[in-house]
């Protein structure tokens, strides 16, 4: 009993690693297969086969990204902007991903939403890079700290680097916060429908307030059951029934 | 006196009694009605009719309790409510307390009718409270009298204009609804459309006209003209009404009640804010279908009037190589319909979807220019041009279909080998050099990493943990610090750490020369830790350690008599040793646990 219970852990985790293997294998097959109906010209079916992956949990730059083309290629345009927006916040600095949603983007009727520098200049770091970005130059401030303490000798010569690493740790910490506001509490809606009615409220017999079409890109206000409210670029203001667009994270 | 003070204080005696009684008796009364007195919870309306495009209060009073945040009402077709805010009051009247919070929300209705708000329940500390049902009834506004308005009678009212009667399917036309302001208006707000029928009309964004007010005369009064544009669109062809439009506005006009000297009033001007509900007649509008006579067969829904012209390049290229075809069309008209029209005749070309661009000429879209780029490849060799581009629209000025033709472009195609310098037909710009890309780029091959967690790392538990590890580390490092410090400025607490550390492997040292029956080395051992222990309580070096400080040193003169007679046997015993050292394993053992408990004593008795 002693030797099974001491080995049983060990058995879980490579039951674990198999099982993990075994699905990034079965991922990989259905990834080729998926990109092999694509080259057939049976776009709508290779969409059907990436999502299905997507479904199974996984996900990765090229799966999200494969998926966008094969979108495009179907005609929808607002679900080739969503999964191209979706590989964005993977790989945001990915030049062929950048191009492929400009020339989508460019197929779409109305005015696109524009985002300032500031906040594409924020948005070339995932989420994740932010937050290792500021954890390391936190660790790093606090290893100085204590290194200080351990060796008070070492004091005075590590007093400019523990200067620079506060500095870095607020600026890092800064870029992750405004990162993760944007990501939290700021989202983007989708235009998944080839065309789509604002209401004025969120109801279905609400007045009609604008027109928008397949691919727009609009920022979310509000919400109400199935309901978004959204703002479009120039600034209009309306409610779309969330089965008609795809709400993504901010940033 | 003496009388009378008797009656006095016999008097104040009574009166002291009646007062307590009544106290008694009004604190009593104060008590039950207090308890009497219970949460309660109701719904009511300002007033239940109003016309459309008029607004009514809804009010949700809770007395005796608080509620967390504002009920959430049901949602009822045909009515919008917009929360105010919570207004609250306490009142204190015959010794019962009350207070009340009240949640107010504005009512709007779409459409007329009777609107039933049904009674409402609210949970609040534990209570389940419920209000009545309400019912409000919801108008149609009528115009206002023809000879209201005539006379000025009206302070304010609205006019559609609508600049044609007949219009053709597709058509752009901007109308306009004209909000006429009486001259003693003072202000004006809260402009809101409560009913735009629109019917067969694709209508965009009303918004006001700039520079476009006027003043006019209506009747004897003057009237501000507020125009306000409304772009439409006919959508479908038959008899079309548009409107009657109602809205609500709330005006500002001079007070009726101001009286006193009109010299006054002018320095001391107060307005009344009327709310008026305004309506529009009806337009009728006639949509014609657009004739199928002399229709063109590439003609493909646009109707205004356009010009068209395009380019393509390089016009030398090998059999596969795109060329980019970008055609302009300008001019009046729905931008937003206009697609550009299948080339039958570029069947011997693959063609990519277009990508458009418009430029607006104003603010409806229904002015402009819309460019098309479009990816074409030639698929032969035998290409010797680009065949003529068309476009045909339907003027509705002249009721007549136009096609415009760009002519045929020559083109020079090479089979796939041959790769000479492409060439332009119009001059090479940098623009042309920074061609448009033809298509999204290529599938990625390799799956790359798979990540099953979509978690952010801000987002997980583990993440945040780990960030207190460089904190508990910087804290651990400091505490040691603090001590290391505090050790290295207090020598007899080093001393006080280093004889603890001398006595434990002391004793141990005793133990075994005691076993070992070694009396010379136990008492050289035992004399020496005596030094040691003693010198470090009194403070002084181990070497002037003698027999004599016991009664010497003030610490040990009080020390406990045991503890003193004790010490000085353990001196004894070590200069006895040096004169007659033979002694048992035993004994010396029993020396050894003797010390122990010394040293013990010792260490406890406070310096």
């Amino acid at each position: 009993m002693k030797n099974w219970f001491s080995i049983n852990p060990i058995l879980a985790l490579l039951t674990l690693c198999l099982a993990g293997n075994l699905f990034a294998a079965d991922a990989t097959a259905d990834f080729s297969a998926a990109n092999e109906l694509y080259a057939r010209g049976k776009f709508a079916e290779a969409a059907t086969a990436y999502d299905k992956i997507l479904q199974s949990g996984g996900q990765s730059p090229a799966l999200w990204f494969n998926c966008g083309n094969a979108e495009f290629k179907a005609g929808h345009l607002g679900r080739a902007i969503a999964a191209y927006r979706q590989a964005g916040l993977l790989t945001p600095r990915d030049a062929e991903l950048r191009a492929n949603l400009t020339f989508v983007r460019n197929q779409v009727q109305g005015a696109p939403l524009r985002e300032s520098r500031w906040h594409n200049w924020i948005g070339s770091l995932t989420l994740n890079e932010g937050a290792l970005l500021a954890a390391v130059c936190f660790w790093a401030w606090f290893g100085l700290l204590t290194a200080r303490q351990i060796q008070p000798a070492l004091a005075p010569k590590l007093r400019g680097v523990t200067r620079f690493a506060v500095v870095l740790t607020v600026g890092s910490s800064a870029v992750l916060a405004v990162q993760a506001a944007n990501h939290f509490t700021s989202s983007v809606a989708v235009v998944t429908a080839a065309e789509v009615t604002a209401r004025s409220g969120p109801f279905d017999d609400a007045q009609s307030t604008f027109t928008v079409h397949d691919g727009a890109e609009m920022h979310v206000l509000d919400r109400h059951d199935a309901w978004v409210q959204v703002a479009d670029a120039t600034g209009k203001i309306g409610w779309l029934s969330s089965k008609q667009v795809a709400v993504l994270p901010g940033a | 006196m003496n009388i009378l003070g008797f009656r006095l204080s016999e008097m104040s005696i009574e009166s002291m009694r009646f007062l307590v009684k009544n106290l008694v008796v009004f604190v009593a009364v104060a008590l039950v009605s207090s308890a009497a007195w219970a949460a309660s919870f109701s719904a009511s309306l300002d007033r239940d009719t109003i016309t459309l495009g008029e607004q009514a209060t809804l009010s949700l009073k809770f007395e005796g309790v608080q509620p967390q945040d504002a009920p959430s009402l049901p949602r009822i077709s045909g009515l919008a409510f917009q929360y105010v805010g919570p207004s609250s009051s306490f009142s204190f009247i015959n010794g019962q307390t009350t207070s009340s919070v009240t949640y107010n929300y504005i009512v709007t209705a779409q459409h007329e009718g009777a609107f039933a708000i049904p009674g409402l329940r609210a949970n609040v500390g534990g209570q389940s409270l419920a209000s009545s049902p309400l019912k409000l009834v919801v108008t149609k506004v009528n115009a206002p009298p023809a000879a209201d308005v005539a006379n000025g009678r009206e302070p304010a009212f609205l006019k559609l204009v609508v600049p044609k009667s007949k219009v053709y399917v597709g058509e752009p036309m901007v109308g306009q609804l004209e909000l006429y302001l009486r001259d003693d208006v003072q202000g004006v707000n809260n402009f809101q459309l409560s009913s735009s029928p629109t019917e067969g009309f694709n209508v965009g964004q009303t918004s006001e006209q700039q520079g476009l007010r006027r003043r006019v005369q209506v009747g004897n009064r003057v009237y501000t003209v507020i125009p306000l544009a409304l772009p439409l669109t006919a959508i479908r062809p038959g008899a079309l009404t548009l409107g009657p439009f109602t809205a609500g506005v709330v005006v500002g006009l001079p007070s009726q009640n101001q009286g006193g000297d009109p010299f006054f009033s002018r320095f001391f001007n107060q307005t009344e804010q009327k709310q008026v509900a305004l309506t529009t007649d009806s337009v009728k509008v006639e949509s014609l279908e657009l004739p199928e006579k002399n229709k063109p067969a590439n003609f493909n829904g646009a109707v205004g009037n356009f010009t068209l012209s395009a380019t393509a390049g390089p016009t030398t290229v090998t059999v596969g190589d795109p060329i980019t075809v970008r055609v302009q069309i300008s001019g009046h008209g729905a931008l937003d319909m206009v697609t550009l029209p299948v080339q039958d005749a570029w069947r011997d070309f693959k063609t990519y979807p277009p990508t458009t661009k418009v430029e607006p000429g104003d603010q409806f879209g229904f002015q402009g220019t819309k460019t098309f780029e479009q990816i074409i490849s030639p698929q032969n060799a035998d290409v010797h041009e680009l065949p003529a581009l068309s476009f045909s629209f339907f003027n509705p000025d002249d009721g007549q279909y136009h096609t415009l033709t760009q002519p045929a472009v020559p083109l020079t195609v090479r089979t796939a080998g041959a790769t000479p310098m492409p060439a332009f037909a119009t001059a090479k710009s940098g623009a042309q050099e920074n061609q448009a890309p033809q298509d999204i780029l290529p599938l990625k091959v390799t799956l790359g990493t798979l990540s099953a967690n979509r978690i952010p790392l801000v987002a997980r538990p583990v993440f945040l943990a780990a960030q207190s590890l460089p904190v508990l580390a910087f804290l651990a490092a400091f505490i040691w610090r603090q001590r290391t410090d505090s050790l290295a400025n207090n020598p007899r607490l080093r001393r006080r750490r280093a004889v603890a550390q001398l006595m434990t492997s002391g004793l141990d040292d005793l133990k075994k020369h005691a076993a070992a029956n070694q009396p010379d080395e136990f008492f050289a051992t035992l004399f020496h830790l005596l030094q040691e222990q003693l010198g470090e309580r009194l403070d002084c070096p181990a070497s002037a350690i003698t027999e004599n400080v016991v009664d010497e040193q003030a610490l040990l003169r009080g020390a406990p008599p045991a503890m003193r007679d004790a010490l000085r046997e353990q001196f004894q015993l070590c200069n006895q040793a040096r004169y007659a050292p033979v002694r048992g394993t035993s004994e010396l053992n029993s020396v050894a646990a003797q010390f122990e408990k010394l040293v013990r004593e010792l260490q406890e008795l406070a310096a």
